[in-house]
């Protein structure tokens, strides 16, 4: 079963967090380190990190096809900031791994405990929408 | 670069979609299938996932001893991500083009959506620069 684990923690304009460089450090090692041991067991399809909400855009198709862009969002609006999707054998599994990646260290090294969103991916559309 | 296109919606926006005809809903997934083949043979297309429906989605925190919290209750505003697409592309600019494309996509009676599409870059470089 595959499962897209979304860390949506950013917030509208943020750049580079204003961490201490050494703590920016061992946040980006234990991603790696999480990463890593994710492709070791074979459970990591894919992984990204996204830019920084300051970099975001949203397009719109005007009435002859061509883009608006925009770079306004409302300030509640969250961003994400990097994506797993993972392929385990049962939804446990995904949740328990989402709790890692919840856990990784923030300022201080103290655990950010941040929320993490859990979906199952879908390998096509559902039937009846072909 | 590699940029990523995104697709979200709020619960409420996502029901609107289950109001459509099934005619109107067959014609947008043929429509979304055109346009990856189109990605695909362009060789620009790295990667595109739909995702199940919000109701299926849950948040996790990691509690005491990174013991899995599990919630299914959201804020009523929240955009959920319905689907995304990957792109490696010349210019920002292409990358903004193809999510035009995207919003253009048919809706009821062969309107266009004209549905917001995010378009943020890949981080790939700028990772290095943390470490």
């Amino acid at each position: 079963m595959k499962y897209i684990l979304m860390m949506n923690t950013m917030k509208a304009g943020e750049g580079v967090p204003g961490w201490p460089k050494k703590d920016l450090q061992a946040h980006v090692a234990f991603m790696r380190k999480f990463s890593k041991d994710l492709r070791d067991s074979g459970e990591l399809v894919s992984a990204e990190g996204l830019s920084f909400p300051d970099q975001a855009k949203v397009v719109r198709a005007s009435k002859d096809g061509t883009p608006v862009t925009d770079g306004v969002f409302p300030e509640g609006k969250e961003f994400l900031a990097g994506y797993w999707i993972v392929d385990v054998a049962t939804p446990e599994r995904a949740y328990a791994i989402a709790a890692r990646a919840s856990a990784a260290p923030g300022p201080g090294g103290a655990p950010l405990n941040m929320p993490i969103e859990v979906r199952s991916v879908l390998s096509a559309p559902p039937p009846e929408m072909l | 670069m590699k940029y990523i296109l995104m697709m979200a919606g709020t619960k409420a926006g996502v029901d609107t979609y289950k109001a459509w005809s099934k005619s109107d809903v067959q014609a947008h997934f043929a429509w979304l299938k055109s346009l990856n083949k189109e990605l695909s043979d362009s060789g620009e297309l790295v990667a595109n996932e739909p995702l199940a429906a919000p109701e299926q989605a849950k948040v996790v925190r990691a509690g005491k001893d990174c013991v899995p919290i599990t919630d299914g209750v959201f804020p009523e505003a929240k955009e959920f991500l319905l689907g995304y697409w990957i792109v490696d592309v010349e210019s920002p600019e292409r990358a903004c083009q193809i999510a035009a494309r995207l919003s253009a996509g048919p809706g009821p009676g062969g309107v266009p959506t004209s549905m917001p599409i995010e378009v943020r870059q890949i981080m790939s470089r700028r990772t290095d620069e943390l470490t």
